[in-house]
């Protein structure tokens, strides 16, 4: 692993270089002033203009580039004069790479964690092979972040290409991949010395670390057991079932699949639902088997807590804390969680 | 996707039509618009005619359907207040599509996209008129791009 | 001294307790404490002794009228499908409800969805709600880590800072411009009446958007819902959004296609507005929940608008008139139906 010592100037002008290679995204300061339909909501393409990050995670996650809303799945036509109606046809894969600069670590554990169940998702993988993630890892944490509690750390480079650190005087870059090489081929770049890998041991030892006790305490506890918990009762009836944690959630993955038909050429797209939502678990007979709101809001922490490390080993949880700011009615996952560990 | 350029290039076109979707009511407006055909009244062929029942029965989703499934223009037409077969549906109607319209423009769509009138049984002539007159108006604004559905964009990220 | 919320929460807590202690009711909305600053959290408190932990502050901006339908339903005595009404009267729900809330009641009794009997409304003037989305851009890029609020002050903490902000000038812009800030419907008075609000003029945003061309207009509308990212937060946290089906999840035919294409965002947001039309409050909560601050408050307003100038109706200001949309003049105006004498397209 190399690391180089970068100053603001380098750090920038790195980033300038990287869009000879690919379509550069940053994370969005703020409301879009226009109407965009190059970029997904919360990111943009990066302008040139020097990189402020705000304090902790992007306000929507890095799970855009790998599940684009929508993915198209399939291409078709159904008009009456094509020698090919109705055949359903694969896109072209994209290829073209994307480098996503400055997300945090909590997003970049997402990745990897979102590749359990994706693993042999062909559309996932693909999106894998073209994204290349340059992260920033955090000096500082929000209030609302927990990813120390959840298994990373604000210094961790887990899932990252490269990892670009604060430094007292300027940064460091760590290239962790060979993709990460790649981006810097060609590039003169000045190694960091002692003195700069030792600083940033330093800080990698003074940040935060996993806090292996607590995790393990939740995973110990039977959560089935706490099923009918009047918890969960309190909880959904505040809930107004909106998509907001999911939608923000770097770690929320589910899909739904439907044909789009627009003037005789059609296409089968896969975009983003939300176990909040009632149609999700419809079924054609009318049956609804989370047809009350207590229960969708139990499946979302039962999935996080309980089924996906059942079936996976870690949380499906990242501790960003997206949810927790943005939820419209304050359902904090760090009180579900506590509440969880003590209720009985 | 090569099948859709001739749907995107259609601006290119100068020879191009507007398409209007026409929402009659089978009471009055639909047997205006057969009077007008039977006494051969010309009026131009580029609306293409759906029967309702009423003009309280078209929504504001059908009307936006339209639009975005690319209508250029969108003609929505019943009974004259008082006349209508259901009593007063087309009074409801009124007032529904008065706030549409509003809300429309207010969002940007053009004026002119989208346009009502009542027209009779026994106005032909009227229906030819008010054809004639919309479908000018569609031709001067040009093909519907706002609110109107593609699915031939890049697929951004 | 304590503060008028200080005073406010604990009028509350004394009437919700003696409301459940005497079996007035079953079960009452409100408000607790929240785990972050300036959140709180809604809760349905069913016990007297649980009263303790409603609070009343500058940050309730969801509508607690939302919830009314709901725990009406869950507080009768569990029947199947076919069963029938049970007969006499059912148990109470008490709610807190300011000036926009109370309207929506209104609007839900109308509506048929809320039976006036069985609601006792905690009526509290509203003082205006305080917009997280203002403060956090007031003090942008720094985190806010407590706020305290005075009367008229927040004093806002952060990590290396204490700052003390105007109150009424972190206030929402609906609830700076509200006309209404005083209940409509009153059964425990908490409080003291709202005072009006000096020279609201409610439209001024709206007026500002009317004014530009449509092609700005339409750059407005575009980049404004180009963020959205389809949680439909805005929907669900709307009183009047109850239908068992929304018409975003109809499949045949589909309104509104479901990813985040540019035409199927603004079609969900249009329509979303239009089903409002004659029945919103201008509450805020839309505006208040959406993750992404995307302003749709604006479609809503604009309908209320031209609602007010043609109909001369507000929405939940007259219990015993029909809705808007439900009822209709011969002479309504109809200057925009195109062979109409004197209509604006005539001539065009």
């Amino acid at each position: 692993m190399q690391v180089f010592k970068l100053s603001q100037a380098e750090l920038d002008s790195m980033i300038r270089h990287f869009g000879s290679l690919g379509m550069v995204y940053t994370p969005a300061a703020g409301k879009q002033p226009s109407a965009r339909t190059d970029c997904a909501p919360g990111w943009q393409p990066a302008d040139g203009a020097p990189l402020a990050l705000a304090t902790g995670p992007s306000a929507t996650s890095v799970k855009t580039f790998f599940f684009p809303q929508p993915e198209t799945m399939q291409t078709f036509s159904v008009k009456n004069n094509y020698p090919d109606r109705g055949l359903l046809r694969e896109p072209e894969t994209l290829t073209e790479k994307q480098i996503v600069v400055g997300l945090r670590p909590c997003d970049a554990r997402s990745v990897l964690l979102n590749n359990l169940p994706y693993r042999e998702d062909p559309y996932y993988q693909a999106n894998m092979a073209r994204t290349v993630l340059v992260g920033f890892t955090c000096d500082a944490m929000c209030s609302t972040c927990f990813c120390d509690r959840m298994g990373g750390s604000p210094m961790a480079t887990e899932g990252l290409d490269i990892a670009v650190s604060r430094l007292d005087h300027g940064f460091a870059a760590e290239i962790l991949t060979a993709r990460g090489e790649e981006l810097l081929a060609g590039l003169k770049l000045t190694p960091a010395g002692i003195s700069e890998l030792d600083e940033l041991a330093g800080r990698r030892q003074a940040a935060p670390q996993a806090d292996a006790a607590g995790l393990d305490a939740l995973k110990e506890r039977d959560l089935n057991r706490l099923y009918e918990a009047p918890l969960w009762q309190q909880l959904g009836e505040s809930c107004i079932n909106c998509g907001a944690c999911t939608f923000v959630c770097p770690t929320c993955y589910c899909f739904d699949v439907q044909d789009e038909v627009v003037r005789g050429t059609g296409r089968r797209i896969r975009y983003w639902d939300s176990c909040m939502f009632p149609l999700y678990s419809l079924h054609t007979s009318g049956h609804n088997p989370r047809g009350q709101k207590m229960q969708r809001t139990r499946n979302r922490f039962m999935h996080k807590l309980k089924y996906f490390p059942d079936r996976f080993g870690p949380f499906s949880c990242v501790g960003c804390g997206r949810c927790v700011k943005d939820c419209p009615v304050n359902i904090d996952i760090r009180e579900v969680m506590g509440d969880l560990l003590t209720v009985e | 996707m090569t099948n859709q350029t001739s749907e995107t290039s259609k601006t290119s076109q100068t020879n191009w039509e507007p398409k209007i979707i026409a929402f009659l009511c089978n009471w009055c407006s639909y047997a205006g618009a057969d009077l007008a055909g039977v006494s051969r009244f010309q009026y131009p062929p580029n609306i293409r005619i759906v029967r309702v029942p009423c003009s309280g029965r078209v929504s504001a989703n059908i009307l936006l359907s339209a639009l975005k499934s690319g209508a250029d223009g969108v003609l929505v037409s019943g009974c004259h207040p008082g006349d209508c077969h259901y009593i007063s549906g087309n009074y409801f109607a009124r007032r529904r599509f008065a706030l549409l319209n509003n809300l429309l423009d207010f969002v940007g769509i053009e004026p002119g996209r989208v346009h009502f009138s009542w027209v009779s049984a026994s106005e032909g002539e009227q229906f030819a008129e008010v054809v004639k007159k919309v479908t000018d108006k569609v031709k001067t604004l040009g093909p519907a791009t706002r609110l109107v559905k593609s699915i031939d964009t890049v697929q951004a990220a | 001294m304590p503060t008028i919320n200080e005073q406010l929460t604990e009028e509350i807590r004394v009437q919700a307790r003696k409301l459940l202690a005497d079996k007035t009711v079953a079960a009452v909305i409100g408000y607790t404490a929240g785990s972050l600053p300036m959140t709180v959290k809604p809760a349905v408190i069913r016990a007297a002794d649980d009263c303790g932990r409603l609070v009343w502050n500058s940050f309730c901006v969801l509508n607690l009228a939302n919830y009314l339908p709901e725990v009406l339903k869950s507080v009768e005595p569990p029947r199947g499908p076919r069963d029938p009404k049970p007969t006499g009267p059912l148990p109470k729900v008490a709610v807190m409800a300011t000036g926009c809330w109370s309207r929506n009641i209104v609007v839900q009794i109308q509506e048929h969805q809320v039976e006036r009997e069985r609601v006792v409304v905690m009526a509290i003037g509203s003082r205006g709600m305080v917009s997280r989305r203002k403060v956090e851009a007031h003090f942008s890029g720094r985190e806010i880590l407590a706020v305290t609020e005075l009367d008229h002050e927040l004093v806002v903490k952060g990590a290396d800072f204490t700052e003390t902000v105007n109150r009424w000038s972190m206030v929402r812009d609906n609830c700076q411009t509200c006309t209404h800030p005083d209940p409509v419907l009153v059964d425990v008075r908490i409080g003291a009446p709202a005072a009006d609000r000096k020279n609201p003029n409610p439209f001024k945003q709206v007026e500002m958007i009317e004014a530009r061309s449509t092609d700005e207009r339409w750059a407005w509308f575009s980049a404004e819902f180009s963020s959205c990212i389809r949680c439909y937060a805005c929907r669900n946290a709307c009183p009047l959004c109850y239908c068992p089906t929304c018409f975003v999840d109809d499949a045949r035919p589909q309104w509104v296609g479901k990813s985040l294409d540019a035409t199927d965002t603004g079609l969900f947001h249009v329509l979303r507005a239009y089903h409002c039309a004659g029945r919103c409050t201008d509450c805020g909560a839309c505006e208040s929940v959406c993750p992404m601050g995307i302003n749709m408050r604006m479609l809503t307003k604009k309908l209320n608008k031209d609602v007010l100038n043609l109909y001369g109706i507000e929405a939940g200001m007259q219990p015993d008139t029909p809705l808007p949309l439900t009822t209709y003049k011969p002479d309504d105006p109809q200057q925009f139906i195109v062979n109409e004498p004197g209509s604006a397209k005539e001539g065009a």
